[in-house]
C-alpha cells in the first residue's frame, strides 16, 4: 500500500483526503483516520505525504517502482 | 443491479474553465479580471491537482536582459502555428514577472537563473523556477480574483446552443450528483492524455505524468464537432527506471554503460535528449544505462536536489534516503517509457478553437509545457471573458442539453453488478494500441487493430461497471480513451510515411511534402474522418 499512514500521529484533519490528486482516500470520513481505499491508484506524488501537517504519512514505494541502481 | 440515481443540479456562470492546473487557473484569474464570473472544475483538487501538483523547475521564456535579443532565434521553437509561436515567446516573460509577484519564486538566490533542460551550444530558453508550490499559489489567486473552484467534478460532454458551445455537463466523483453548467464560454484545460498507450512500467497509474490526465478535453472537443490536430505523431519520453516520472533534464549527471563508459548520442546533444537511447541499449545486450552523478561536486549535488524537489521528484529522492543509498556513489538505471500524445486541439493565438463559444489552453496540445499554460491560459481567460460579454444567454428550448443521456450512461454504469472494470477496459485499449498502432505501423496493422478497436469500443459502455462515483470517473476516463484511440488509428492510417515515432513500415521514409500539412481528424456521420490542412 503506496500511502502508510502512522496512526499515532494522524489526527484526522483530512488535508490527505482533500488534496489527494488520484483519490486513493475516497470514502474517508470526516474526522476519522482516513482509509486508503484505492491504493493502486497511488501516483507517488508525494502530496499527502508534503501537506501532512502531522507529518504522518509515509510512501511505501511499491515493489514494480523500486528503482534499479549499482552496488 | 443496483439502484443508483443521480441528483440534477445547475450552475450558471459567464466562463467555464475544465481544469485547474495552471492553464485553467490562469484563464479564471484573467477572466475575472475582466469582470467575468468565472467557474472552475477539477475533478481532482486545484490545489495539487495535475502534473504541475507537486511543482515544475522549468520554464519557457526570453529574458532581454538576461540572454540578450537572440533575432529569429526563438521563432522556430515550437510546435503549433507562427502566430502561437510568437504570441507564447512575445508574452512569457511578462508572466514570469505575474507568477514572481504571486509568490512563485521565478528566480534563484536574487537572479533569473537559465538551467537545465538545455542543449550546449545553444541559447538556454529555460528558466530555472523553484515551482513546488505553484498550484497553492494559483489557487490562491484565483480566489482571490473572485473565481469559484468547484473540486472533484468531472465533465462528460459540452452543451451547444445554435451552434455555439455553452455550458458542459458532469458528474460529481464523490456523491450522486449531476451538474449542468450553464455558461457564455468554456475553456478546455485539461492537460494531456496518459493511459492510452502502456507505459512499459507495470501498471496503469505509473506514469510519467499525472494518469488522471486522460485526453477529456480533446474527446469532449472531438465530440462536440472540434477537430484534433497531429495525433498521430505520438512522442516517448525517459526516466528513472520503473519509477515513471518527469524531469530528465534536471538530472545533470551522465550516462554510463555497466562498464563506466560514458554514453554519447554521437553529436553535441545531451543524451537525455534521446529517450529511446536506453530501449536500444538494452535491445542491443550492452546495457543497461546508468545515470551516473559521481563527478559532481557537493555544490552542484545541493542545486540539483533544490530542482528535483521543485521538479516533482521527491518520491525519488526519498527512495535512496530510507534505502541508505547515496545516488552519487550507486549509479541507478533510467529507462525509456512508452508513447504519449502531444498533438489535440490546435488552439490559435487567441486561443479559439474551430467552435464558437470553445477555447483551449495549456496541455490540449502539447507545446510550451508549464510556461504555454501560463501564457496561453491567460489568453484563453481573456478572449472567453471578451466572448461572454456579448453572447446571448443560453437558450433553454434551442440548446442541446444531454441531460438525458448522460443520466442513462451514468446511471447504467453505476447499477450494473456484473461486467467490466475500468482496468479490464484500460487494459484492453493499451493493448490494441501497443500492438497496432505503438511503434511498428503499416496499412495491415492498423486496419486489423482499428476493427478490432471498434468492436470493443461498442461494447464498452455496454459492460463497464462503477461501485461509486469514483469508479464512474475512472470508467469516464476510459470511455474518453476508446474515442482517442480510434482517432489516433484513423489519423495514422492517413498518413502514408515515416515521421518521429510515427513509423510506418510500408512507408519508411520522411514525405517533405506532407510535412507543410496537418492532419485533422473531425467527426462526421459519427466517424472519425482525417483532412489534410496547410500548416498556418
Amino acid at each position: 500500500m503506496p500511502a502508510v499512514i502512522d496512526k499515532e500521529k494522524c489526527n484526522a484533519c483530512g488535508v490527505c483526503v482533500k488534496i489527494c490528486p488520484t483519490d486513493v482516500y475516497y470514502g474517508s470520513k470526516p474526522k476519522e483516520i482516513p482509509v486508503v481505499m484505492y491504493p493502486e491508484e497511488c501516483w507517488h506524488c508525494n502530496a499527502c505525504v508534503h501537506d501532512c501537517p502531522q507529518d504522518a504519512i509515509h510512501l511505501r514505494i511499491a515493489l514494480n517502482m523500486q528503482l534499479v541502481y549499482k552496488s | 443491479m443496483n439502484d443508483a440515481r443521480l441528483n440534477v443540479e445547475q450552475v450558471e456562470a459567464d466562463v467555464l474553465c475544465i481544469g485547474g492546473g495552471p492553464a485553467g487557473l490562469c484563464a479564471a484569474i484573467r477572466a475575472s479580471e475582466q469582470s467575468a464570473k468565472v467557474v472552475v472544475i477539477d475533478k481532482s483538487h486545484t490545489l495539487r491537482s495535475g502534473d504541475a501538483g507537486m511543482g515544475n523547475d522549468h520554464f519557457m521564456c526570453h529574458i532581454p536582459d538576461v540572454q540578450g535579443e537572440l533575432p529569429g532565434f526563438f521563432n522556430k521553437i515550437g510546435k503549433m502555428s507562427q502566430a502561437v509561436t510568437k504570441t507564447f515567446w512575445e508574452n512569457a516573460y511578462d508572466l514570469v514577472k505575474l507568477w514572481d509577484s504571486w509568490g512563485i519564486p521565478m528566480k534563484y538566490e536574487g537572479r533569473y537563473e537559465f538551467a537545465g533542460h538545455s542543449i550546449p551550444g545553444y541559447p538556454n530558453f529555460m528558466l530555472h523556477f523553484s515551482g513546488q508550490n505553484t498550484k497553492v499559489k494559483l489557487t490562491k489567486q484565483a480566489k482571490k480574483a473572485g473565481a469559484k473552484i468547484i473540486n472533484r467534478v468531472m465533465i462528460l460532454d459540452l452543451i451547444h446552443d445554435n451552434g455555439t458551445i455553452a455550458g458542459a455537463i458532469g458528474f460529481d466523483v464523490r456523491n450522486p450528483k449531476l451538474l449542468v453548467f450553464k455558461t457564455k464560454a468554456v475553456i478546455l484545460a485539461t492537460g494531456k492524455c496518459m493511459r492510452l498507450f502502456p507505459q512499459n512500467t507495470g501498471s496503469l497509474f505509473n506514469t510519467s505524468t499525472s494518469p488522471v490526465n486522460t485526453g477529456d478535453g480533446r474527446a469532449m472537443a472531438y465530440r462536440a464537432g472540434c477537430e484534433l490536430t497531429d495525433m498521430e505523431l505520438n512522442d516517448r519520453w525517459s526516466g528513472p527506471k520503473y519509477f515513471a516520472r518527469n524531469g530528465r533534464g534536471s538530472w545533470t549527471g551522465v550516462f554510463r554503460d555497466p562498464n563506466g563508459i560514458q554514453i554519447d548520442p554521437g553529436n553535441e546533444m545531451p543524451a537525455h535528449f534521446y529517450p529511446e537511447l536506453h530501449e536500444n541499449y538494452q535491445k542491443s545486450g550492452r546495457g543497461p544505462l546508468y545515470m551516473d552523478l559521481s563527478d559532481i561536486s557537493d555544490e552542484d549535488y545541493e542545486y540539483m536536489k533544490h530542482f528535483l524537489i521543485h521538479e516533482a521528484n521527491t518520491p525519488i529522492l526519498d527512495f535512496f534516503k530510507e534505502e541508505g543509498v547515496d545516488p552519487r556513489e550507486h549509479p541507478f538505471e533510467f529507462m525509456t517509457y512508452g508513447l504519449i500524445t502531444p498533438g489535440g486541439i490546435n488552439y490559435n493565438e487567441k486561443c479559439e478553437t474551430p467552435l464558437a463559444g470553445l477555447f483551449a489552453a495549456g496541455d490540449e496540445f502539447m507545446s510550451f509545457y508549464i510556461a504555454g499554460a501560463a501564457v496561453f491560459g491567460s489568453i484563453a481567460g481573456e478572449s472567453a471573458a471578451a466572448f461572454a460579454a456579448q453572447a446571448k444567454p443560453l437558450d433553454e428550448k434551442r440548446a442541446q442539453i444531454p441531460v438525458v443521456t448522460a443520466k442513462e450512461l451514468l446511471e447504467s454504469v453505476l447499477n450494473r453488478t456484473d461486467g467490466a472494470t475500468w482496468q479490464e477496459a484500460n487494459n484492453a485499449i493499451q493493448q490494441v494500441m501497443a500492438d497496432y498502432c505503438g511503434l511498428i505501423r503499416s496499412e495491415t496493422l492498423l486496419t486489423a487493430g482499428l476493427e478490432h478497436l471498434r468492436r470493443l469500443k461498442k461494447k464498452v459502455p455496454q459492460v463497464l461497471m462503477a461501485q461509486n462515483q469514483h469508479e464512474l470517473m475512472r470508467c469516464v476516463e476510459v470511455l474518453n480513451l476508446f474515442d482517442i484511440g480510434e482517432i489516433t488509428f484513423v489519423a495514422a492510417r492517413e498518413r502514408k510515411e515515416t515521421r518521429q515515432y510515427h513509423r510506418r513500415t510500408d512507408f519508411p521514409f520522411e514525405n517533405p511534402i506532407i510535412g507543410a500539412q496537418t492532419l485533422a481528424v473531425k467527426k462526421e456521420n459519427g466517424q472519425p474522418v482525417p483532412k489534410w490542412i496547410m500548416k498556418a
